[in-house]
């Protein structure tokens, strides 16, 4: 409104930056001088790495039981094995080393002091610790191929495996074939142009490559804030996969603090406030998964005990993702990788000037502004976040990206932007012909929503094809009904049918 | 060589070549602008109609309005106010809501922005045979905007004048007997609130401000039939229909704070224009977990002047004797208010809001200004 101050109600204000003096003693020991100040607190450099340790257990530890914690001292007893994203990036790598001090090497200098050397937490927690690198560079024609460096780097730390994937594995039918051991799944592709999506089956005989067919998709996508969304995502979901191929029950990111804060901002802006607590913490299962589940739970329950452990013995498919760093801010993570001398190898900056003006990284620039004269905004935001949650039920997975979807999305958005006059455009094409009733808003918007400025070219010469391969896993996550089998067909038309058909 | 069309003209064959682009929507006059929310390019009619039947869908699908509703307009001369003035008589007589509409103007006493705008309202009150009430912050308060930023200086000078502004425009509205009062607030307003709740921890708010109507205990509906309308449609349709409003900025410029999310909004809005509804979509997506809701302090009323509250007083009452004890911050700060309380009691002298007093009477008690 006109005032220029529409909806203000009460006190617009944040606090300000107040000066510390780093001289003044640490709050912990209260003998040495501060060295650090971590959000109006000052710490002496001995007292910093415990305190870090300590906030890094506290953000993975009740979580690893497959049911809640109780009481702090129960031992932990993970369902499965651990996986460690890792992306060379600051916060995956410090990640990486306090999980190996904690999980692997077992330094005692991480280990809380209370409880003595009995203590449960003392105990090796997992069987086995894997860390999974995925290489973007298949994206980027200019950019250099990093995984030898990631897998040297990653062998200075011992007892880890390591795994590594490519982008373009995400379309490749022989990783999904590795990873889901039987696949009778359909390959889609879709036209990319329409908001309907319109699917397609992708020929069996197709000869695009998994990176030609990348490079497909990532040409079809409209905007410099689509394709690192993008990109974003398929890597989450390879990581998901990876976790499963790899018997792990946890899956653990380096997202930092401030990383956190600005995922939540950046995914509220394109539109995934349904998914604000997946961006913090999330329990995930493959489609197949929930689709026996659901068939169980119409089974007698006497039955469905029995069935369930005769299924060759293997633990659940789910996944719980992690993201033990989330009350680390970037900066303790500076000082901890300083301090302890761990070498960052850093990620290889994006050859493509469409890098700076998607939503991602506005937001990123916003939210590190915003830090140094407020910094208690990152902190609040991850606060406010963990206090709401996701309004209604879900109406499944969203098949793209993995995550709960909302009812009722193609209505909400037809009420509230018409964009034909023509009553008869309004009936959407059947569920079977269009990717877009699978799709969560989020990502119904990465792959339509357009922008008079258009996603700078990625210097990518894909195969000119009408229809845009789609990741392998989307075959999967259409609902059965959707792919209906002639005889569900003609059940369904069946009162429609004259006689003599 | 010789041309296909050897009688065309230059501007003849530019025509064959790039024909003039039809509206997307009717297919049949000629586009003349791109619609900043789907970027489809559309003609001038299939605009207003798309743009008032979005606002029509708004209200119908909230079902905010029953046939006899009293609703009273907020209007400030401008434009989201004149173009809600607008479009509501307009959708009340195509639809017959069957509503009865008032404007409603709160003065909050900037010279040389508030008394030009509202000579607009006065002029929109011709245009559109509606009732008018003025309601001024001087004979509420007793204080101007001018008043008060000569006495606490620009900052914070928001969080008075909104406070205050939400307070008036209740008790104007409870003159005129009205049920409802609606606001243009549009889309742009709710996005940036929606990242300033979730930015500075305002966990009440963030639940509230995507509802298109909220209704406290005692106060009458508020609702924003502009929720889902971009302000630069706005823009485009007091342009197209030539209406009249009063285009200045206020004088006092928001807090910095707020300023920043501004800017960030418009950032994201040049990246891809959808964010502003997207933002929307989150937030409607989400609510206050039943166990945070629970620890939220209860509705009060407030126990000088009646006016809902969260706490003993009202955030008005209490900006109110901040400022007639000359410690202005005690509404916006914690330590502020405790110093306050500290100097003891308010005085008995002290000047302070009439009560509140909601009456359901079928006449206004106030004199109002009719169109001649
Ligand atoms: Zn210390
Ligand atoms: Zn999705
Ligand atoms: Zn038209
Ligand atoms: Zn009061």
């Amino acid at each position: 409104m006109s005032c220029g101050n529409p909806a203000v109600e009460g006190d617009a204000l944040m606090p300000r930056r107040k000066k510390y003096d780093k001289t003044k003693f640490c709050v912990k020991c209260k003998e040495a001088q501060g060295s650090i100040v971590i959000r109006h607190a000052v710490y002496c450099k001995d007292c910093f790495s415990p305190l870090i340790t300590h906030k890094f257990r506290r953000g993975l530890e009740p979580s690893v039981n497959q049911k809640a914690d109780g009481p702090r001292r129960t031992a932990l007893k993970p369902d499965g094995n651990l996986l460690v994203g890792f992306s060379g990036g600051l916060g995956s790598t410090v990640l990486l080393d306090l999980v190996h001090r904690c999980y692997v090497s077992m330094d005692q200098s991480t280990m809380p002091s209370d409880g003595g050397k009995n203590h449960p937490r003392h105990e090796k927690v997992w069987n086995r610790v894997t860390v999974c690198y995925v290489e973007i560079s298949g994206a980027f024609p200019a950019m250099r191929d990093r995984t030898p460096d990631v897998e040297q780097y990653v062998a200075t730390y011992e007892g880890l495996d390591f795994v590594s994937l490519r982008l373009q594995d995400a379309f490749d039918p022989n990783w999904w074939n590795a990873v889901h051991a039987s696949s009778d799944d359909q390959r889609f592709a879709a036209d990319m142009t329409s908001e309907e999506l319109r699917l397609s089956k992708l020929a069996s005989t197709s000869t695009s490559t998994p990176l030609q067919s990348l490079h497909s998709y990532l040409a079809s996508l409209p905007t410099a804030t689509a394709v690192p969304t993008a990109i974003e995502t398929l890597v989450r979901v390879l990581l998901l996969h990876t976790a499963l191929q790899t018997d792990s029950s946890h899956l653990v990111l380096g997202t930092s603090l401030t990383s956190l804060a600005v995922s939540l901002i950046s995914g509220v802006s394109q539109g995934r406030g349904y998914n604000l607590k997946e961006e913090m913490q999330e329990e995930w299962m493959p489609d197949a998964e929930v689709a026996n589940l659901r068939s169980e739970q119409e089974q007698t329950s006497h039955d469905t005990k029995e069935r369930r452990s005769a299924r060759d013995g293997r633990r659940k498919g789910y996944v719980r993702v992690v993201r033990p760093l989330r009350d680390v801010g970037r900066k303790e993570c500076a000082l901890w990788a300083r301090w302890r001398d761990v070498t960052i190898i850093g990620k290889e900056p994006w050859p493509w000037s469409g890098a700076k003006q998607g939503i991602g990284a506005l937001t990123r620039e916003f939210i590190t502004g915003l830090e140094k004269d407020y910094p208690s905004t990152v902190s609040t935001i991850v606060r406010t976040c963990t206090k709401v949650e996701p309004k209604g039920e879900s109406a499944g997975l969203c098949a793209l990206c993995a995550r709960p979807m909302q009812e009722g999305l193609q209505e909400w958005k037809s009420r509230i932007s018409i964009r034909s006059r023509d009553a008869s455009h309004d009936t959407p094409p059947s569920a079977s012909a269009s990717l877009t009733p699978h799709l969560c808003y989020a990502c119904h918007i990465t792959l339509t929503s357009r922008s008079s400025r258009p996603a700078p070219s990625l210097g990518l010469t894909p195969p000119a094809l009408s229809d845009v391969p789609l990741p392998v896993w989307v075959g999967s996550g259409m609902p059965r009904s959707a792919k209906l089998s002639e005889q569900q067909m003609k059940e369904v038309v069946q009162d429609f049918l004259l006689e003599d058909t | 060589m010789t041309s296909p069309h050897p009688h065309l003209g230059i501007r003849d064959l530019l025509q064959t070549i790039m024909p003039p682009r039809l509206c997307a929507l009717c297919h049949d006059a000629r586009a003349i602008l791109k619609r900043p929310k789907t970027g489809q390019q559309i003609c001038k009619e299939c605009f207003f109609w798309v743009f008032e039947t979005e606002v029509h869908n708004t209200i119908t699908e909230a079902k905010l309005f029953k046939p006899g509703d009293r609703v009273a307009i907020g209007a400030s001369g401008g434009k989201d106010s004149t173009v809600l003035a607008h479009v509501m008589k307009t959708l009340n007589d195509r639809y017959e809501y069957g509503l009865e509409l008032f404007l409603l103007s709160i003065d909050e006493g900037i010279t040389g922005y508030r008394d030009d705008s509202l000579e607009t309202v006065k002029r929109n009150q011709q245009q559109y045979d509606m009732p008018l009430k003025i309601l001024s912050y001087d004979e509420l308060y007793g204080w101007t905007m001018d008043a008060i930023v000569s006495q606490i200086g620009k900052k914070n000078n928001c969080t008075f004048c909104g406070v205050f502004r939400r307070q008036a425009l209740d008790r104007g509205a409870a003159s005129l007997h009205v049920d409802h009062i609606v606001t243009g607030h549009n889309a742009d307003d709710i996005a940036e609130t929606v990242l300033m709740n979730i930015m500075r921890g305002d966990i009440a708010r963030l639940g509230r401000c995507t509802l298109i109507c909220t209704q406290g205990e005692d106060t009458i509906k508020r609702s924003k039939p502009f929720k889902y309308a971009y302000e630069k449609e706005i823009v485009m349709y007091a342009y197209f229909k030539k209406l009249d409003y009063f285009s200045t900025e206020c004088i006092y410029s928001p807090d910095a704070y707020r300023g920043h999310a501004r800017a960030f909004l418009k950032d994201l809005e040049a990246a891809r224009p959808s964010a502003i509804i997207d933002i929307i979509h989150s937030g409607e997506m989400f609510e206050v977990k039943e166990e945070v809701k629970a620890t939220q302090k209860s509705q009060k009323t407030c126990k000088r002047c009646g006016y809902m509250s969260s706490n003993e007083l009202c955030k008005a009452c209490t900006l109110l004797e901040g400022l007639e004890r000359g410690m202005a911050a005690a509404a916006v700060t914690e330590r502020a208010r405790k110093k306050l309380d500290a100097e003891g009691p308010a005085p008995e002298s002290l000047r302070t809001i009439p009560f509140f007093q909601q009456s359901r009477g079928p006449h206004p008690s106030v004199a109002l200004e009719r169109p001649t």
